[in-house]
């Protein structure tokens, strides 16, 4: 069995843009989100800065249990979904709860409230016989990712398949392609689907630290994520949450919703290679790519859009560069790709997640999010990768990749209503 | 300030500690050559060496450092920098 | 399309490491004998926690199994999976790189990450400061190491992927494989492993209201009776490999089984009584997508909580299903004797699935002797019985529910 999957609703919480309007906003201006650290002190650390999002969740109308208690990651993931959900204009008593799954992707989980519990029942690292006594209350709701889908399913009543995908980097793109089969192979007709994460803390930061992955520019934050750009220097943590409401194509068109656009194709490979190295030949991203394009029926010159990983280490650079090549042949110099990383920073499991709503925006608007600060072209890197201002366009098919440690690579295709022949 | 140089002994043991590589220290003069690719140590495992260096002297390496191909190279670097720092 | 009939996921090869056995011939022994192995927790640093009772892993030496350069990379949890991939594609006759990298992709289930790995690393970071904080954190804590290092280790491109979804994640897991295969993946290695029992990752499980702190091994975990005060958590897991029933006829490879059906829901964390009704639904779409009958099923693996309302639950959502044979068809727990290993449990109780129905022989459910709900649970010694077809169910913390159907392998060929 196989269903067409539509897009009826988006919401997102992204660094410098809370909701779809007005992270639109900060996408097609161009602006970056990158600031110096102020969620703790970041004194000692080798990168001491980040893309953090100006969040209150008092002002987004959580109840309080949710306030107090719950994980940052989560509120963001459930503000992200009833933005999504009222978007979609769905009823949620209304439809079949049994047929409603959740499908939510988190690379970290609930770390920042671990490491914030941890260093009192260890009075700061010192013991390793841990004192359980000096516990916040619900500590167990940090201990497995898989509250984040519970949390959200409970808020919207889905009974179906719920799910927390944690594929690392890719797991926002994962959670989306894992929502795709789940309604297309008809296991349920709507999925809330998306991810979110809150990496913003010391231990995450050092690790990246540890392994020279993140950007030390730390004299001039705005400017510091640098996708593609020659002088690039490492990655900038994010954070943030975007969901979507997934709808088996006729469930949406028989309560007359509002199609954004279409899920045509998902597929993930591993690469068997290195747990954070790629190969320069993006051999296995390329095989994402066809599959997902093979899947939909669609010519890789039929793609408008790429949005690319584009981390801004020079190793992703080029192998997605390369990848792309691979996948599209000559037609990868017609295609216009760029990183909306450059503007909200890698948000780790939540960014796949944040770029395919960025895709579906950048549909609704005929627009192509451009690469912030991308100004000087590295030799090895010489696709389209529109710097610095969005650009006008018209789009169809719209490519969002990913690759992310442990070797994932992963492909999500969205096409605009109309675009699809059958 | 150190007093000694970083012998091909130590980042043997190094190359165990932090990276779970065997290479006995003759063996690793005698190819200091060769690319630590070859002995099975990759860019993590060396990376982990080069911050298990800068804790124990108190000192830090340049981002060179964690580029070196080869034993030799990353050697002549470590000390050449730790000498000069001293 | 050819006119080939769908294609199925078969089990070729188990690879297990649990608290009770390593390996599935020596896990097998312990599941049939209704050995227990629950014990007071014995791991440095854990002994003053209200948490006592577990089900460790004791005798493996991850050393003899596993080269030392991922050995100081990689958590306890992903030593574990490793391993159990290894014995898996060993036993499925698929040891060595392979030839069609593509053609096999992993997936892993897991819940509790790299817990051990991540307090030491923690430790160094607020006892000694940042630099202090090694290269391998990155990738040794998060839940997707051990999915990434078994694709690395065996050098399989495949489709890979990590569900973290609660307990009833194994049983998804496991689907998520048989699905990939269905679309056309050859090969799949999945299952789940998981390393909760480190000092930190002990305090974090304080706060789940179902958890057992009784201090008495034979007393902690007892489903289903009066006496049920909890369920005592557990280490390890076990990997499968599941490949195109064509495929293994094809490479004379025996099937094992087949995974013929999976159907999940949510009900909320911690509502058991919920859980009835999302139980059954579980089990009905399980036996729906495995075109099944319920008096085709000769066995069910409960989830059996431990939690007086959680099982009574379980007890009438098979009752809702299977009518009035639902107190007479064979259900059995072999977990109390070896805890409760997160995501790993319904994995390790779909191996203890496969086996029984391959021996004719439903193992039973140690320490439990009396019990307080209408179900023919199998208990003292195990059972000699046809088995054809059996039914795993598991339930999660956070208000997962699962069931999974599983044919015997020569039943497959109907």
């Amino acid at each position: 069995m196989t269903r067409r999957v539509a897009v009826t609703g988006i919401g997102v919480v992204a660094p410098g843009g809370i909701g779809a309007t007005a992270f639109w906003d900060l996408l097609a201006a161009g602006r970056t989100a990158t600031r110096g650290i102020t969620l703790f002190d970041p004194a000692g650390l080798r990168s001491r800065i980040a893309a953090e999002c100006d969040f209150d969740p008092y002002e987004h109308g959580l109840d309080a249990e949710l306030c107090r208690h719950a994980d940052r990651y989560i509120q963001f993931a459930v503000v992200a979904a009833g933005e999504a959900v009222r978007d979609s204009g769905l009823d949620t008593a209304a439809v079949d709860p049994w047929r409603t799954a959740v499908s939510l992707g988190s690379a970290v989980g609930g770390t920042t409230r671990l490491e914030s519990d941890y260093v009192r029942v260890s009075e700061h690292g010192r013991r390793w016989d841990v004192d359980h006594r000096k516990a916040e209350p619900k500590l167990h709701l940090a201990f497995s990712p898989s509250t984040l889908a519970s949390v959200v399913a409970e808020q919207f009543d889905a009974r179906g398949p719920v799910q927390t995908v944690s594929t690392g980097c890719t797991s926002g793109l994962d959670a989306v392609g894992y929502a795709f089969h789940t309604i297309a192979e008809g296991r349920a007709d709507v999925c809330i689907a998306g991810a979110s994460d809150s990496p913003i803390s010391p231990i995450t930061m050092a690790c990246f630290d540890a392994i020279k992955a993140t950007s030390p520019n730390n004299d001039d934050p705005e400017h510091a994520s640098r996708p593609f750009d020659a002088h690039r220097d490492g990655f900038v943590m994010g954070e943030g949450a975007a969901v979507l409401v997934l709808e088996e194509y006729e469930h949406a068109r028989a309560r007359g919703a509002e199609i954004h656009c279409e899920i045509s194709g998902y597929a993930t490979y591993g690469n068997a290679y290195h747990m954070t190295g790629l190969t320069s030949e993006g051999l296995e991203m390329a095989r994402a790519i066809d599959t997902t394009l093979e899947q939909a029926r669609i010519d890789p010159t039929l793609i408008d859009y790429v949005n690319a990983h584009g981390s801004g280490t020079r190793q992703n650079d080029r192998h997605e560069t390369a990848a792309v090549k691979r996948s599209l042949g000559a037609h990868a110099h017609d295609t216009p790709m760029s990183s909306i990383k450059s503007m909200v920073g890698h948000s780790l499991g939540a960014i796949g997640a944040i770029e395919v709503v960025a895709c579906v925006l950048a549909l609704k608007h005929q627009v192509v999010p451009p690469t912030a600060n991308y100004e000087t072209p590295d030799p090895e890197c010489d696709l389209d990768y529109v710097p610095r201002t969005a650009r006008p366009r018209t789009l169809t098919n719209v490519l969002s990749v990913g690759s992310g440690f442990g070797g994932f690579q992963s492909a999500v295709l969205l096409t605009g209503t109309g675009g699809r022949t059958r | 300030m150190i007093t000694t140089e970083v012998t091909f002994e130590e980042l043997s043991a190094l190359m165990k500690q932090a990276a779970g590589i065997t290479v006995d220290p003759r063996e690793l003069k005698e190819a200091a050559e060769s690319p630590f690719d070859s002995f099975g140590l990759d860019s993590l495992g060396l990376l982990g060496i080069v911050g298990e260096l800068e804790n124990r002297y108190g000192q830090s390496l340049p981002p060179d450092s964690e580029r070196c191909k080869t034993p030799r190279e990353f050697l002549n670097l470590v000390n050449s920098t730790l000498t000069a720092g001293a | 399309m050819s006119n080939r009939r769908p294609r199925r996921a078969a089990v070729t090869g188990i690879g297990v490491i649990a608290p009770n056995g390593l390996r599935s011939d020596a896990y097998w022994k312990s599941v049939r004998e209704g050995l227990t192995v629950l014990d007071l927790i014995g791991r440095e640093g854990c002994g003053h926690l209200p948490l006592r009772v577990a089900g460790e892993v004791r005798s493996f030496d991850p050393a003899a199994l596993i080269e030392d350069r991922f050995l100081v990379q990689t958590d306890r949890f992903s030593h574990f999976a490793m391993a159990a991939a290894a014995l898996a594609l060993d036993d499925a006759g698929l040891g060595g790189e392979p030839a069609e990298p593509f053609s096999v992709g992993v997936v892993t289930a897991a819940g509790s990450g790299g817990g051990e790995f991540g307090q030491r690393e923690l430790q160094k970071l607020w006892g000694q400061g940042s630099k202090f904080v090694g290269p391998y954190q990155s990738i040794a804590w998060f839940y997707a190491a051990s999915t990434g290092q078994i694709s690395i280790r065996g050098g399989l491109k495949g489709p890979c992927g990590v569900v973290a979804s609660d307990e009833a994640g194994g049983l998804d897991s496991l689907a998520h494989a048989s699905r990939a295969v269905q679309r056309g993946t050859e090969v799949m290695v999945v299952g789940a492993a998981e390393a909760p029992l480190a000092p930190y990752s002990m305090v974090c499980q304080l706060g789940y209201p179902e958890l057992s702190t009784l201090d008495d091994p034979d007393r902690a975990y007892r489903p289903f009776t009066e006496k049920a005060c909890g369920f005592v958590p557990a280490e390890g897991g076990a990997l499968l490999v599941v490949e195109d029933e064509e495929r293994a006829r094809e490479r004379g490879v025996p099937v094992r089984a087949t995974v013929a059906g999976h159907a999940a829901t949510f009900t909320g964390a911690s509502r058991w009584a919920e859980s009835r009704e999302g139980l059954a639904r579980a089990i009905r779409g399980a036996l729906d997508e495995a075109d099944c009958a319920p008096e085709e099923i000769d066995v069910v693996f409960a989830d059996a909580m431990g939690v007086m309302e959680a099982d009574h639950a379980e007890a009438l959502a098979i009752a809702d299903v299977f009518g009035g044979r639902g107190t007479r068809v064979p259900v059995t727990a072999p977990k109390t004797g070896i805890g409760r290993a997160y995501c790993a449990a319904p994995v390790l109780d779909t191996v203890a699935a496969v086996l029984a129905m391959e021996h004719g022989l439903i193992p039973p459910t140690p320490n439990v002797f009396d019990i307080c709900h209408d179900l023919d649970l199998v208990m003292s010694q195990a059972r000699p019985a046809e088995l054809r077809t059996a039914l795993v169910l598991s339930r999660g913390l956070m208000g997962s529910n699962a069931a999974l159907v599983v044919r015997r392998g020569d039943e497959s060929a109907r």
